[in-house]
């Protein structure tokens, strides 16, 4: 059996969640951006003064930056924005029990198996439709513990002082073009604070989901695990499938303090016709760890580097990213990492898969600041070609300043070898059984670290669904 | 309407001297001249903004306009005459099939073996090819490997070009001992346009070391060579370059080769002198079965700064190359590596390698490697590595457990560490040179003493 029958069996390509919900939404700016679409978020929002300036001044550096000419094709991305609806809030209210989420929605969860999560006592689930948190629980223990796990706005209307002393400090405004559009603009997301030393088994889990035609979202999420404290958030996306392009574009900012340790997981899964162009960055105090897991399975076009300033002693960050990029679809990913403080240690690990017309390019950064001794990394890239048409590219940018680094990069690119074949189908095998042990092979590095029980979409995509496949 | 800036054009770098370099040219080369001229006028400077040039600023490491063109005269075709480094490094030459020597951008002698002149190899100055080959340097000057329109600099390089060297090696003749090729500059504050044309026909062989050196420079000097080789069907070059230049001047080097079917075309580069060295390097593999080996070798110390960009273009499918640049920093010097593997779509079956390694021998010395890849078949092998380190403390323990002082363990430890890339093309003399002159860089006593 060919290999991308193969894949077309193991229900990579296809895009099963291509359902669309009914609109329900009760307000919506204009399509485009301008001012006075920044301030009708901001009034809708009923804001304080300091945010809407901080709004005001993100759209000015936004129209001051070029597009980026490197990366994927963003040549036609202005007229897509140029059409967009930049905020729709379908409710007006957030939701605290399941009973009172409204049926719809809750269909748009089934379908996806959120209820599912919940049965298992997921807990802690925050879901984001459309641009507003509809649906949030907390854990019981948690809240004796004093974390907060907010919508993005309820964090800015309840936490005022601890929202404003890191919003907008790990990623500057002016970071980059869509840094800057997503702080003009931002609604939705999730707002974590974990106190000092407080350890959580669970996962915070936040859905996201896009649900109308040319809208695009722009979800704002700032998280801060304090001193010595340890826990996992994740995140998915999922939208359905709509004709013209869509356009997403999140800033996710995380400081993980002295001693923490934080894992960030995102399961992407947007339609194909979707723009996804995310900013998320973690500064890593002494001694902490940060681990950032990207899956980038959808989308039409992906740019998205998660990173870690590693900026105390001994802090570590890890980055292990996996993208399948099918027909038309180009995954521009990777991981960067700053190393400016001594004994810091890092890891980037990633895998790709092309099919088709599909392109993934890797895209990393790794920098050793003079004064950053004994910093070690290494950088794995490994790619993994299904079809004579398929592309990959790996673009790693090694920066040292500093004699005692010790740092390496490898790559390799393959396709599935007759040998390997071969070799399994001596054994017994059918082809087709040999082909999917051999590619779940290639990304279980990456697949064996998500949380099995919680990560639905994905566990269906890569590792349930290609069980499925063999035999 | 504002007029349109003109980027790069000075006193003494201007269509004037474009025409004038043509004087007394047949008509096809001044045309190409002033082509090469008209894409100069319409290419920007490169600045930091463009990807190749992220890491070698112009601006700050080259004033353009403070230079002259070249106007020493030329010296005799004596020895005696020759600067003494000319006449060292010659001397500490082995055998050869034939000399060229090149002071300050004239070639001032060539000798070639009665027997391969016999057989019509040709070892000649540029200038006088264009009168005696005119067919050949018309057909492979500035066209297929590097035309104007690769850059600024190779536009720059084809119209004021003063002379160069041109090696031609007719189907199926081999040669036994390498050609040598000996340069000098030293006149300050110019820039010198020089080009080096290799054609070696079907089935041919050849081996090509061109030494580069120089001067102290207090004001600095562009010494700008363009750099074509073309291996037909089964022929096998090595060119190897060894830039051994005076501080004060600014080496760059364009550089192609084009490598047809069953064809072997190796190149290695060392760079130890000048105080900045940008080299680029393109391999194009063009036929089943072409081979090339791509060696690189740095030292750096005080503020010198070496920019190497490379890449190899698999259009053919079936072709091999490999690629090993390594280099050691010290003092405040700069490094950076920026490669690319690009497999064309249909050139399956390529196997193609890149490795970059770099030792960091002071708190002050800085490497950027970016070893990129772009794969546009699926039925290939292709790998890349980048490491940036510092001496390895076991091999000095190692060492100096055996009773040898650290000093020289160090030194030790970084020879091997670059003589793993002259090991993979030992040509004679030059291992040895080469040697030598990092040992002279490293101030102590010489290892091979």
């Amino acid at each position: 059996m060919p290999q991308n029958e193969v894949i077309d069996e193991l229900g990579l390509d296809e895009y099963k969640y291509g359902f669309v919900d009914e609109e329900q939404h009760v307000f919506r700016t204009q399509p485009g951006l301008n001012e006075e679409v920044v301030r009708q978020i901001s009034k809708q929002k009923e804001e304080p003064e300091w945010m809407l300036n901080f709004r005001l001044k993100a759209l000015e550096i936004y129209e001051s930056k070029p597009m980026p000419k490197w990366g994927g094709d963003l040549s036609t991305l202005q007229e897509t924005l140029d059409e967009i609806y930049f905020y729709v809030r379908p409710q007006d209210r957030m939701e605290h029990s399941w009973d009172d989420v409204p049926e719809n929605i809750k269909d748009t969860f089934e379908k996806l198996g959120i209820p599912e999560a919940e049965q298992k006592i997921l807990a802690g689930v925050g879901a984001q439709y459309e641009s507003e948190m509809v649906y949030h629980s907390l854990k019981q223990e948690w809240e004796e513990k004093g974390v907060i796990f907010d919508s993005i706005e309820d964090g800015l209307k309840n936490h005022p002082e601890l929202f404003r002393k890191y919003f907008g400090t790990v990623i500057p405004t002016a970071d980059n073009k869509f840094s800057a559009m997503n702080s003009a603009v931002w609604s939705g997301g999730s707002f974590v604070y974990i106190p000092p030393g407080v350890e959580l088994d669970t996962p915070l889990q936040a859905y996201f989901r896009v649900n109308q035609e040319r809208m695009g979202q722009f979800e704002r999420t700032l998280i801060i695990a304090g001193e010595g404290s340890r826990a996992h958030y994740i995140e998915g996306c999922t939208a359905p499938v709509y004709s013209t392009e869509s356009f997403h574009s999140g800033v996710i900012e995380i400081v993980v303090e002295k001693n923490a340790h934080f894992r960030y997981t995102t399961i992407q899964n947007w339609s194909n016709n979707m723009y996804n162009l995310v900013t998320q960055r973690a500064m890593v105090a002494q001694g902490a760890t940060m681990e950032w897991l990207d899956g980038n399975l959808g989308s039409k076009l992906t740019m998205k580097y998660p990173s870690c300033y590693l900026m105390g002693e001994g802090a570590h960050g890890n980055i292990l990213s996996i993208a399948y990029a099918g027909d038309g679809q180009h995954q521009d990913t990777g991981g960067k990492i700053i190393h400016a403080a001594p004994n810091t240690t890092s890891s980037i690990v990633s895998k790709s898969i092309s099919k088709g017309t599909g392109r993934s390019s890797y895209r990393g950064l790794l920098q050793v600041h003079d004064g950053a001794r004994n910093a070690k990394s290494n950088v794995e890239c490994d790619a993994l070609l299904i079809d004579e048409t398929a592309r990959t590219d790996t673009f790693p940018y090694i920066e040292i300043d500093e004699k005692t680094a010790h740092v390496g990069h490898e790559a390799t690119v393959s396709k599935v070898g007759d040998e390997q074949l071969f070799y399994l189908m001596s054994r017994g095998m059918s082809e087709e059984e040999a082909m999917a042990m051999i590619v779940r092979g290639f990304i279980e590095p990456i697949a064996k670290e998500l949380p099995l029980e919680y990560a639905v979409e994905l566990n269906r995509l890569i590792e349930l669904e290609m069980e499925g496949s063999v035999g | 309407m504002s007029e349109k800036i003109i980027e790069g054009v000075t006193d003494a770098l201007n269509a004037e001297a474009v025409t004038a370099a043509s004087q007394g040219e047949p008509e096809w080369l001044a045309t190409r001249r002033a082509e090469a001229w008209a894409v100069y006028e319409d290419t920007p400077m490169p600045t930091t903004r463009l990807e190749e040039w992220r890491y070698t600023d112009l601006e700050e490491k080259l004033d353009l306009a403070a230079l002259a063109l070249g106007s020493a005269p030329a010296i005799a075709d004596d020895p005696a005459a020759y600067p003494a480094e000319v006449r060292e490094a010659m001397d500490a030459d082995h055998e050869a099939s034939g000399h060229l020597v090149m002071v300050d951008g004239h070639v001032v002698h060539t000798d070639i073996d009665d027997s391969l002149a016999a057989k019509g190899v040709v070892l000649s100055s540029l200038k006088a090819a264009v009168e005696t080959h005119p067919e050949l340097v018309q057909k492979w000057l500035a066209t297929e490997a590097v035309p104007a329109t690769e850059g600024k600099f190779p536009a720059l390089s084809a119209a004021l070009w003063t002379d160069g060297i041109f090696l031609y090696v007719p189907r199926g003749v081999r040669l036994d001992l390498p050609v040598r090729v000996t340069r000098y500059y030293a006149e300050e504050g110019v820039a010198t346009f020089s080009r080096a044309l290799i054609v070696a026909e079907t089935t041919s062989q050849v081996s090509y070391v061109d030494e580069i050196l120089g001067a102290e420079m207090e004001k600095q000097s562009l010494v700008s060579t363009t750099v074509e080789v073309v291996t037909q069907d089964g022929a096998q070059v090595q060119y190897v370059a060894v830039q051994r230049m005076g501080k004060g001047a600014f080496y760059q080097s364009h550089q192609r080769t084009l490598a047809y079917r069953d064809s072997t075309l190796d190149t290695l580069n060392v760079n130890l002198g000048a105080s900045v060295s940008r080299v680029d390097l393109n391999a194009q593999l063009l036929g089943p079965n072409a081979n090339s080996d791509m060696l690189g070798l740095y030292f750096g110390d005080e503020d010198q700064h070496f920019d190497h960009n490379t890449s190899q273009d698999h259009v053919s499918p079936h072709a091999n190359s490999d690629l090993l640049y390594k280099g050691a920093l010290d003092g405040k010097s700069k490094a950076v590596f920026r490669g690319i593997i690009r497999v064309h779509p249909g050139a399956q079956q390529t196997d193609a390698y890149q490795t970059n390694r770099n030792l960091l021998l002071s708190e002050d010395a800085v490497a950027d490697s970016l070893p990129n890849l772009e794969i546009a078949a699926d039925d290939v092998k292709c790998s890349h590595g980048a490491t940036v380190g510092q001496l390895s403390e076991e091999e000095l323990f190692y060492l100096q457990s055996r009773g040898i002082p650290k000093q020289i363990a160090e030194r030790l430890v970084v020879m091997g560490f670059l003589g793993e890339v002259l090991s993979r093309l030992p040509l004679g003399g030059v291992v040895e040179k080469v040697t030598r002159a990092i040992d002279e860089k490293l101030h102590g006593p010489a290892l091979l003493d």
